[in-house]
């Protein structure tokens, strides 16, 4: 009963557009004075959130994405991924995918990614012909890999609530996040082929794709570099994260001069905006996972799940629709936080491994991300397109499903998560 | 409220350069720990203290500007007036959170500045300077969320906002 009127509270404030860091921390709170408790715990949880070292790599990843994006990296990307597939069957859906890939390995959010390559990839898909809904699809599901590909900031959120290794779950990541990657070229280079009005284009000169690729290596070294640093040990995410924003100042300040001190204020600006709503939400959570953890609401819902579900596989499905309708109406990071609490210890008490359950909730959030009416990348790709978003919904159809085709391949073999972090 | 908005403008940027600062400050530990060998012993501590008093002096800009992450898809479908009520009635609800907060978080601040506790770090800097952050913090939230109250209940409407990730 309890738990009913709690999780009716929390969501009621929620659609009442409490913004969610205050819906947490208020009822968190008003659940501590209910029940007896200190509420000392509520500042305590605020100070205990923002102290942590981990959750300093979230405003360093930001300003690094932000930067890399004012600079202009994701045109020089994309220019050079076209030099060298353009001319395949969907060469340019390929090279937007790829751009996505690479833009997401230094980049830890989605709506970066689909913003940063969507500016240059969608007005030269549409002028080359292809279908306006499957352009903005593509992109739409072409920006969600920046959260499965680490860097990854709901994964440190994830880390950060259930303290399990960061770096792990960045592992963890790489496979699945190649693996859908695949998945959505196969699928575009079938679609140009067979569905939409394919013109081939001729490759382009030798000359070419080596000043393209030229220009866009350090922004694909710099990516392979902080994943080689955080899996070696040579430095904790934070400190990846740092060295991040220094090279992604040096790339685009000193060696290709694209950055402006304009861009560098307002990169660091709008990272500023990103970085307060995202931890603010954080430290709203740990009052009301404090809360309930003390009503002992996590348990009750593991003793009922327990009690009326028997197999992992029926778990997970169950997990997959509950997050599915949560993400019509919630955004992603709010759904990682809001759930992770309440559904790890059932996960656990199934013999689900921790690293495995948050790579499967990243995925199943980054189907939020593009299930409408309220999906990020929808947006995003609307504003930046300027379509409708029932345009845009219809594309993201094909790419939902392949997301899904994921989710089911990683419940069978999950090794395809847990090869990397454990078994390498 | 002019008066607000500036101090908001002026604590949000004070953030952001707290927010670049760490980034500085880390990476010149790592280049001081493998190239150097000889790592800081304030880096990772202030990067912190950064990060603490960034986020919680820019929070009232977030107020103000509607970048808190909010959940928009039923109040959107309301009439306007009953929106604009139910904003100023939510506002309400999170000044009365921040007073809780600020009366709470200035007794830990206030239990250690007497005590003269230490934050037990390399540093030894006392504990206060994190702690103060919240009454602070909160306290500027409290009085931008009774400003926002009073937009909402004196007719304004506000069709979406919110950050993204």
């Amino acid at each position: 009963m309890t738990v009913i009127l709690i999780i009716g509270a929390l969501f009621s404030l929620l659609l009442l557009r409490m913004p969610v860091a205050f819906a947490l921390g208020g009822l968190g709170l008003a659940l501590l004075l209910i029940g007896g408790f200190s509420p000392l715990m509520a500042p305590q949880a605020v100070l205990s959130t923002l102290d942590g070292f981990i959750l300093l790599a979230v405003p360093l990843f930001i300003l690094m994405s932000n930067i890399l994006l004012k600079g202009g990296v994701g045109r020089d990307l994309f220019a050079a991924f076209q030099a060298w597939v353009g001319h395949w069957p969907g060469g340019l859906a390929v090279a937007t995918l790829i751009s996505c890939g690479v833009f997401a390995a230094i980049s830890g959010s989605s709506v970066a990614t689909a913003a940063t390559i969507g500016t240059v990839a969608i007005p030269e898909m549409i002028a080359r012909g292809y279908e306006r809904k499957f352009v903005y699809g593509l992109l739409a599901a072409g920006g969600t890999l920046g959260i499965l590909i680490p860097p990854s900031i709901p994964m440190i959120v994830y880390g950060f609530i259930t303290e399990e290794s960061v770096l792990s779950l960045f592992l963890a990541g790489i496979v699945p996040g190649i693996l859908l990657l695949l998945f959505f070229v196969i699928y575009s280079m079938i679609y140009a082929r067979y569905l939409g009005g394919y013109t081939p284009e001729a490759p382009v000169s030798w000359e070419e794709r080596v000043r393209a690729t030229l220009r866009a290596l350090p922004s694909i070294a710099m990516g392979l570099l902080i994943i080689a640093a955080i899996y070696s040990g040579a430095a904790t995410p934070t400190e990846a994260a740092a060295v991040g924003f220094a090279f992604s100042l040096i790339i685009t300040g000193v060696v290709l001069r694209t950055l402006t001190w304009r861009g560098f204020i307002d990169a660091a600006f709008e990272a500023m905006a990103t970085t307060v709503a995202i931890l603010l939400i954080i430290a709203g959570a740990k009052i009301f996972g404090k809360a309930i953890t003390l009503y002992r609401i996590p348990q009750d819902i593991s003793a009922f799940i327990g009690t009326t579900i028997d197999t992992p596989a029926v778990f997970i499905l169950v997990v997959s629709v509950v997050l599915l309708a949560m993400g019509l109406v919630f955004e992603a990071l709010s759904m990682v936080i809001i759930m992770t609490p309440v559904l790890l210890p059932s996960a656990s008490a199934m013999g689900i491994d921790p690293i495995w359950f948050g790579v499967f909730m990243v995925i199943m959030v980054e189907c939020a991300l593009i299930t409408p009416p309220v999906g990020l990348n929808l947006y995003v790709i609307q504003a930046v397109a300027k379509a409708g978003l029932g345009e845009v919904a219809r594309g993201v159809l094909p790419f939902l499903l392949l997301m899904f085709a994921t989710v089911l391949l990683l419940y069978l073999l999950p090794d395809l998560a847990l090869f990397v972090p454990f078994k390498l | 409220m002019a008066f607000m908005s500036r101090l908001n403008l002026i604590f949000a940027w004070l953030g952001a350069a707290l927010f670049v600062a760490t980034g500085f400050m880390l990476s010149w530990e790592v280049v001081a720990r493998y190239f150097f060998v000889s790592p800081t012993i304030w880096a990772a501590e202030l990067s912190q203290l950064c990060l603490i008093w960034g986020t919680l002096l820019a929070m009232p800009w977030a107020l103000e500007k509607q970048r808190h992450i909010v959940v928009d898809a039923f109040v959107l479908l309301l009439p306007a007036r009953t929106r604009t009520l139910i904003d100023g009635l939510v506002m309400l609800l999170t000044a009365a959170f921040c007073a809780m907060v600020v009366w709470k978080g200035g007794e830990i601040f206030w239990d250690s500045y007497i005590r003269g506790r230490g934050s037990g770090t390399m540093l030894g800097l006392p504990a206060w300077i994190a702690e103060l952050a919240v009454p602070v913090g909160f306290v500027l939230l409290f009085v931008q969320s009774l400003i926002e109250a009073a937009r909402s209940f004196g007719g304004r409407d506000t069709a979406s906002g919110g950050e993204q990730l």
